[in-house]
């Protein structure tokens, strides 16, 4: 059962691919009443357009609506904070000083400043509401947008459908799921995460090339003899994890043995000139991977800006260690952050790809409208900015306001459920289909009387 | 008082349903009409005593067959009163008249049932408290919910406490604060209390209730008495009632709960309407905010109520409509209570066991799971080979008594007290590590292994286990990781508030953290050494109060403030004593899911009422085996591993195919990392080398996580930084399958010099031998004749010299395949 051709050619998003993808291991009924549903809702699901991409940049940490996006210079000195806003190629909306990149490409980005949730104000909630849509509650953990998208339109290369970089984010102190995985659609939909920082000198993927010695005679025996010892043993049929097991094989095979997908990953091809353009630092060269694996055929990369809040200068500027100052946010984050989103940007436009690919800006909160004692500012879901280009949307747009000091919503509010409805709407994906659930039971993409932030298209 | 007149005064508790038609029907009358029923018909709650004339209790009509409630026929009943004169029915809701006792009947279909109802103090005038009714009313309309005005820092100027935790301080903030606005006594329907949350006046958080509802009557009434503050002497509730505590219902059908509080001074009260419920599994079972159940799929769920700070859990189970013959589980076989408890379970909801494993899948389960350590192929071969009955009891007694066994659970706790390098300098890291070690060689009993932690004095060198105190450094890191590490459950929440999901309170949390405020460590000669003594003196500030709270376990008995008595031992005598009803479960809970590989309780760091076991009535029998075993782990691993409960195949059935919690079947699942990693030596013959470490030396005799490996950090080692079950995982990667295939971990053992391929084929002997002496290392079994001649054939195709290519092929297929990857 256990297919391994890898050869080599892309898919389209048709039955074939999808029963390929899926045609691994010994699948139970359950994973056959999940594909079948799949594949017959395929025709319907999508607006064809094939290729449509995302890149989600997740700003884990939680970056301050204040003084950053949605700034109020005439508000009280322990509102406004230190920094000024400054004029933006956009004539609806300034940005801060400590963002003049942003400010020079302001046309082609739109900003929501009135997002707000009202789940517990600790990271791990907002992670999951803003990657999938939803809170977690009475067990069911909904899927991450990516791994949606990969789960309707199959993959379209040899790369997996959905890639996170450079790691799935570690713990931010809820102990809480992330929502950065597949969920209810089961774990052979989770993305392929990088486990390796693309800055670091000699940066390849972790174990991509068979070890010198091993041809393509000996990888084809081994799985020919693998496939003798795995077949006699059916009893594992029912076991998501041993399932899981047997796609991982499969994707990694043809991984493997892809040509287009191992170079999709090798950043050297790069002009040194373009490398530095992106900031040689983690997230810098992750955002430049991101648009080669978009080129190469992913269909959605989640960027991970950080990958905890704990003794690492991120976006959780609580003033006090472990975490972070609004120095260093200012002197560290925000130059490195800067360079790296406008850097993609101006490639996607160059190379005419970002009609297509959705870039999204996101983050699980914002931050207390008061600065506290310790010159910091501490977590506030109840209103902050996130930000939208390409894919679609019209840049240069403001939806939605903030109260005087930022702390509520005055406009038009927006909920983590229409970021994720957006990004659905720009991939293609119509609203109101439904995915299999828990126990197979239909389970709606977004609940009744969802919709995508209009106003952005 | 022109608002008050507007409430309709017939305003109900229930406020749906008909008008039911009341009738007065003899019950000999009913009970001769349809023998032939079988389920008969029953009221919930069976008893009602209804005080004061504001006193109302819905009721709800079950079928029951035999014991179980098999659900609700309430919406076609028809309800009477032996005497309307003391207690009417109306909508389903019984509502008292004058004092006396009466009969409530209900007939339905032909069938009836009764209960008696008992009418008292109609004479008494009756008024809304703040403690009791206003706070409920406020709860429930989550305005003190922590996106509202519970959140820390308040709602638009107006703070309440999360859900109510602090009834004092909430009444201060809505008597006091904002000039007096929020009430307004003389005119309540001019309060903010009432204006905003009905949206005549904007309000961010939309409109809560209506002005016709109950909940304005509530506040309104209270508002008018002159919104009177708490009292002292005023009763107060001491548990609540989840009715019918457990149901069975088919998909499609529902289920209204019903809750009621009790009073100390002995009253109850139908708070059903009050309660926030939530379904801990919504795929079986989802709950409405009224506490309508209804059933959407097969299996068990559970839904708990919350009313003032108390949780009660019911129970919800949806046969399988599979169709299994009551043998199966009559003759199933039974070893101990273990497999009695999981029979019974799987008869309710009609899911099969499978059947027992082979002795080849059983001595590779029982070797991994015990002892960490794959068999050797004679290991095997001898197993297999020996024709007595008990060699499966035999071999569980040589486990515990191996060498393995002490490395293998001394990791596991190690894992558990967070033995880290990174966070200890060597010296403490390692006396902190043999001490571990130490106590689980000597088989010190968990129980005396807990007191030892938690009273731990002394330097940390000599006195491994006062590392403890220099790794949580203050009371409420001691007292949370004490709760998590011991308990199994945080208590985290109650830091900063009352835990919405447990009954524990901000109180209870520093009465804990207290105990621990005397704890001081001091440095000392030697790297890495610190001592750790109590002072004298000292307390830890609730900051709620400003004071200190007399030092007290959870919901232990308090030390007076002014103890000397030793904090700590106090602390170990409640979290030790076999009556702690936390303790044995935690930790048989851990056991338990080492072993069958899905916790009782899942997770494992995550016992909390809102999170009930998968079976409730085997964690509590597993928990007093333990305590009458005085907490002797072995004993209870032996009673375990003896169960025909883990001896069982992985083997799906129709039947079971849908269970993952109930333990129809031995769930494969993979293989922790280190213990992999040692499976991968030990079948290849060729150990991965750790520096520092002597050649040989296993990953799970590592004393620290803090060793760098890709191999262990990509399948899911963990960093031992938090006490989290969640730092581990075992989740298949892909990150984990290019390492196995391309990696430098099995490419390296297969191709070295001096390993089992190596010696194999120095041995001469054939590729039919070697495939199966391969077999037996890897997989602890001989290959089928389908395999045996497929391999075979395969071998003879290749060049004599690239015959050891292909068998290191060959180890590598079997190195790779599931079945060694998989505990099955």
């Amino acid at each position: 059962m256990l297919e391994l051709s890898g050869d080599g050619k892309a898919h389209t998003c048709d039955g074939l691919s999808r029963r390929d993808f899926l045609h691994v291991g010994a699948l139970g009924a359950v994973g056959l009443n999940l594909t079948h549903l799949a594949a017959a809702q395929a025709a319907g699901a999508t607006d064809g357009d094939e290729e449509r991409a995302c890149i989600m940049i997740f700003n884990l940490g939680a970056p301050s609506q204040l003084d950053l996006f949605d700034m109020k210079p005439d508000a009280p000195r322990e509102i406004r904070g230190p920094f000024r806003p400054i004029r933006t190629a956009s004539d609806a909306f300034e940005v801060s000083e400590v963002l003049p990149l942003h400010a020079k490409h302001a046309d082609k980005f739109s900003l929501v400043r009135s997002c707000h949730h009202d789940a517990a104000a600790v990271h791990d909630t907002g992670h999951q509401m803003m990657q999938t849509g939803r809170l977690f509650r009475g067990g069911i953990n909904s899927p991450h947008a990516g791994c949606v998208l990969g789960y309707l339109r199959g993959r379209r290369s040899d790369l997996p459908p959905h890639v996170v970089l450079p790691e799935p984010m570690g713990p931010t102190g809820g102990d809480l799921p992330h929502g950065q995985d597949a969920g209810f659609l089961g774990k052979t939909n989770d993305p392929f995460a990088l486990m390796a920082d693309p800055s670091k000198n000699g940066f390849q993927v972790p174990d991509l090339l068979p070890p010198p010695g091993i041809g393509e005679a000996r990888l084809q025996r081994r799985r020919r003899l693998r496939d003798i010892v795995d077949k006699s043993v059916d009893r594992f049929e029912a076991s998501e994890s041993a399932k899981l097991m047997d796609s991982n094989f499969e994707s990694a095979f043809r991984m493997i043995t892809s040509t287009r997908a191992r170079v999709a990953f090798e950043l050297s091809r790069e002009p040194m000139k373009t490398r530095e353009r992106y900031g040689m630092n983690r997230f810098g060269q992750c955002c430049l991977l991101a648009r080669r694996l978009i080129e190469a055929g992913v269909r959605f990369v989640t960027v991970n800006t950080f990958l905890t809040v704990f003794n690492e200068i991120t976006w959780d500027i609580h003033g006090s260690k472990p975490f972070t100052s609004i120095e260093g946010m200012r002197d560290i984050v925000c130059p490195m952050y800067d360079k790296a989103y406008t850097a993609l940007l101006e490639d996607l436009s160059a190379r005419g790809m970002l009609d297509k690919t959705l870039v999204c800006n996101l983050a699980e909160f914002g931050r207390t409208p008061k600065v506290n004692p310790a010159g910091g500012r501490d977590h506030w879901p109840q209103c902050w900015s996130v930000y939208f280009a390409g894919g679609g949307i019209k840049g240069g747009r403001v939806v939605g306001s903030s109260d005087e000091i930022g702390a509520f919503p005055a406009e038009r509010p927006v909920e983590p459920s229409n970021v994720v409805a957006t990004i659905y709407r720009s991939l293609g994906l119509k609203l109101d289909q439904t995915l299999p659930g828990p126990q197979s039971r239909p389970y709606p993409l977004v609940d009744y009387g969802v919709h995508e932030i209009r106003e952005l298209f | 008082m022109a608002c008050m007149r507007s409430v309709s005064s017939s305003e109900r508790f229930a406020t749906s349903g008909k008008v039911a038609c009341v009738l007065l029907v003899p019950l000999a009358l009913a009970a001769t009409a349809r023998a032939q029923a079988p389920p008969s018909l029953t009221i919930l709650p069976s008893k009602v005593e209804l005080r004061g004339p504001l006193a109302r209790q819905r009721i709800v009509v079950e079928e029951q067959l035999g014991k179980h409630l098999v659900g609700e026929v309430t919406d076609n009943v028809s309800f009477g009163s032996t005497d309307p004169s003391v207690v009417r029915v109306e909508d389903g809701v019984l509502v008292p008249v004058s004092d006396g006792s009466a009969r409530v009947v209900a007939l339905h279909d032909g069938r009836a049932a009764a209960i008696d109802v008992t009418v008292r103090d109609q004479d008494r005038p009756f008024a809304w408290s703040f403690r009791n009714h206003v706070q409920s009313v406020l709860a429930k309309a989550s305005c003190n919910s922590g996106s509202c005005h519970g959140a820390i820092a308040g709602q638009n100027g107006f703070r309440l406490s999360l859900r109510g935790y602090d009834t004092l301080g909430d009444f201060f903030h809505i008597t006091r604060d904002a000039g007096g606005r929020r009430i307004v006594p003389s005119d309540p329907g001019r309060s903010l209390l009432l204006l905003k949350p009905t949206g005549v006046v904007p309000h961010k958080g939309g409109v809560r209730f209506e002005t016709t509802s109950l909940e304005y009557r509530v506040l309104a009434e209270w508002i008018g008495r002159g919104a009177p503050a708490p009292r002292d002497d005023e009763p107060r509730i001491e548990r609540i009632e989840l009715i019918p505590p457990h149901v069975v219902l088919r998909p499609g059908a529902s289920q209204q709960l019903l809750v009621r509080a009790w009073f100390d001074d002995g009253r109850s009260e139908d708070v059903t309407r009050w309660a926030k419920y939530t379904a801990t599994n919504a795929s079986v079972a989802h709950v409405d905010e009224g506490g309508r159940v209804s059933a959407r799929g097969h299996g068990e769920g559970a839904i708990t109520a919350w009313y003032q700070s108390l949780l009660v859990v019911t129970r919800i189970a949806s046969p399988f409509d599979h169709d299994v013959a009551p043998e199966v589980y009559a003759q199933s076989p039974r070893r101990s209570f273990i497999d009695e408890i999981v029979l019974r379970k799987l008869e309710s909801l009609r899911i099969e066991p499978s059947p027992r494993a082979t002795d080849a899948v059983f001595v590779r389960r029982a070797f991994v799971d015990t002892i960490g350590v794959l068999p050797s192929a004679d290991e095997v071969r001898a197993f297999l080979a020996d024709p007595s009955k008990d060699k499966r009891d035999r071999l569980i007694d040589d486990l515990l008594d191996r060498p393995e066994f002490v490395d293998y659970w001394a990791y596991k706790w190690s894992d558990l007290l967070l033995v880290n390098g990174k966070r200890l300098p060597p010296a403490a890291m390692w006396s902190y590590y043999s001490w571990i070690r130490d106590n689980v060689e000597a088989g010190t009993p968990w129980d005396e292994f807990a007191r030892r932690i938690v009273t731990a004095r002394g330097s940390t060198l000599e006195n491994g286990a006062a590392n403890f105190f220099v790794l949580h450094r203050d009371p409420p890191a001691m007292a949370e990781t004490t709760s998590i590490t011991f308990l199994g459950t945080s208590i985290t929440c109650a830091r900063c508030h009352n835990h919405p999901l447990e009954k524990w309170t901000n109180d209870q949390y520093y009465a804990m953290a207290n105990l621990f405020a005397r704890v001081r460590t001091k440095s000392a000669t030697g790297a890495g050494n610190v001592v750790v003594f109590d002072a004298t003196e000292g307390d830890l500030l609730q900051p709620l109060t400003g004071k200190p709270r007399a030092p007290s376990p959870l919901d232990g008995e308090p030390l007076p403030l002014d103890s000397n008595a030793d904090r700590r031992a106090h602390l170990a005598g409640w979290l030790t004593h076999p009556d702690n009803p936390y303790f044995a479960r935690a930790i048989v809970n851990r056991i338990w899911a080492n072993f069958l590989g899905v916790g009782l309780v899942e997770s494992v760091d995550d016992l909390r009422m809102s999170n009930p076991a998968s079976n409730e009535e085997l964690l509590s029998a597993l928990a007093r085996h333990l305590v009458d075993e005085r907490f002797d782990l072995e004993s209870l691993m032996r009673t375990i591993l003896r169960s025909e409960t883990y001896q069982r195949s992985s083997q799906v059935l129709a039947s079971n195919r849908a269970d993952d919690r109930l333990y129809s079947r031995y769930y494969p699942r993979r293989i922790m990392a280190e213990v992999l990693l040692d499976a991968l030596s030990r079948a290849s013959g060729v150990p991965t080398e750790f520096p520092g470490y002597p050649r040989g030396w296993r990953a799970t005799q590592l004393p620290d996580s803090n060793i760098a490996s890709y191999f262990l950090k990509s399948f899911g080692r963990p960093n031992r930084e938090v006490n989290c079950a969640c730092e581990r995982t075992d989740e298949p990667s892909m990150a984990q399958v290019l390492h196995m295939v391309n990696g430098d971990t099995i490419n390296e053992k297969i191709a070295a010099e001096d390993g089992r391929i190596t010696a194999l084929l120095a041995a001469g002997i054939d590729d039919v031998r070697i495939i199966e002496e391969a077999f037996l290392g890897a997989l602890a079994r001989f290959p089928t004749d389908d395999e045996r001649r497929r391999i075979a054939a395969e071998l003879s195709r290749v060049p004599r010299e690239e015959r050891r290519e292909a068998i290191e092929d060959l180890f590598w297929s079997l190195l790779t395949s599931r079945e060694f990857l998989f505990h099955r």
